[in-house]
């Protein structure tokens, strides 16, 4: 299942490298501080996911929003002289980062809590069975 | 696979299926972000493309790493083959006897023209430098204001980096061993004394020259900050340049009798 992404990911690449797409000089500044928002409503919609309240149409009008919303903060920033490519840039990587950062907590969460639950079954079973040979030994 | 199907179908709690909704719209969204990632992925022409949207010291930063040797081999190889077809051609006339001064001549045309010994014509670009009048008594102030030998030679330097191909100050001919030197409040361009204004003018492709000459950062643009009236710049469409009339002759060094 998780495989699903990384393929749709894969596929993305290669159509673009394929197509040889190519945009002129400044518009590609505008492309890179896009794909910068792209990847953190990605990460943010991953993390939604695994805190179990993601919503499809959030999610995607969040995709479009953030990618628009970046690419003409970069453009309006050339048009009146002020660099807020950085500000997006930077704003967007601190997101990434704390998206990261929840999602590898929600794992490893996860993770601990599978672990617990196989440790509390074998000493359940481990009791059970005690009490059984018990139960057995009191027979004879 | 299918054991996971199976399970999913008899799977009492939706809840457990619903956990996966969010695997198509991310797949999609992140196959557009893989094609947006490729088109904004940068290669060489595209680098060039930006780095001239960077600020001068970033650029000269990026320049020491990344010199385009790929595109200077692949000049020098072609410098190579013509080379040899100018060789095969003089073999042939020297083998044919009828050609052979035909040849020989161009050669040596060639030849003179490389070391400046021929007047040349063709566009290029006029530059002139001249002295600001000095406001004060401030000594280090007026420094800037004049037009030093070293500002000469940065700016001929500057032009052999951007390609001209011929270069005159003061209508005196830059040859292979033309110096530019200070003497007193003049500058000595081999044995003639100029001074402000200095009029310096370059053969090539006009609209090269003056891009390069004009880089932010470069020797101009310094001159400018101190005063933009110390430099102008014009483009001409045609104009010829005299032959290098310094001296040429050789006292010590000679081409060695195992020559290749």
């Amino acid at each position: 299942m998780i495989l699903i992404p990384i393929l749709a990911l894969l596929v993305g690449l290669l159509l673009g490298f394929m197509l040889k797409l190519q945009l002129g000089g400044i518009w590609q500044i505008y492309m890179a501080v896009a794909v910068v928002a792209g990847i953190d409503t990605v990460l943010g919609g991953i993390r939604s996911a695994l805190e179990g309240k993601f919503r499809g149409d959030v999610f995607v009008t969040g995709f479009i929003a953030n990618v628009a919303i970046a690419s003409f903060l970069a453009w309006f920033g050339d048009k009146i002289g002020a660099n807020v490519y950085f500000v997006a840039i930077l704003v967007l990587g601190t997101r990434i980062f704390t998206n990261l950062s929840i999602i590898r907590r929600q794992l490893l969460t996860k993770w601990h809590d599978v672990r617990e639950r196989k440790r509390l079954d074998s000493e359940a079973k481990a009791q059970q069975g005690e009490s059984e040979s018990k139960a057995q030994t009191v027979a004879t | 696979m299918s054991a996971d199907f199976g399970s999913n179908v008899v799977n009492p709690f939706s809840v457990r299926r619903s956990e996966n909704k969010w695997i198509l719209p991310i797949s999609v969204m992140l196959m557009a972000l893989g094609f947006m990632t490729s088109v904004a992925w940068l290669d060489n022409a595209d680098r060039s493309g930006r780095i001239q949207r960077l600020s001068p010291d970033q650029r000269e930063r990026l320049s020491l790493g990344t010199l385009n040797l790929a595109e200077e081999n692949e000049s020098l190889r072609s410098e190579v083959t013509k080379l040899r077809e100018e060789n095969t051609k003089l073999q042939n006339a020297v083998a044919q006897n009828s050609n052979a001064s035909d040849s020989l001549n161009k050669s040596l045309q060639e030849m003179k023209l490389f070391s400046a010994l021929t007047p040349v014509q063709g566009p290029g670009i006029a530059i002139t430098l001249r002295d600001v009048k000095t406001g004060g008594p401030d000594e280090i102030a007026s420094m800037g204001q004049i037009i030093h030998d070293t500002d000469v030679l940065r700016v001929v330097n500057e032009l052999k980096n951007a390609g001209a191909e011929a270069i005159a100050v003061n209508n005196r001919r830059v040859g292979p061993n033309t110096n530019f030197r200070c003497v007193g409040t003049t500058i000595l361009v081999d044995e003639t004394k100029i001074a402000s204004p200095v009029l310096i003018k370059a053969m090539g492709d006009s609209a090269t020259l003056f891009g390069a000459i004009n880089l932010p950062g470069g020797i101009l643009d310094e001159i400018r900050q101190t005063d933009p009236k110390m430099v102008d710049v014009q483009l001409v469409t045609d104009m010829r340049l005299p032959a290098f009339s310094g001296s040429t002759t050789f006292k010590v060094a000679k081409v060695p009798v195992d020559r290749p």
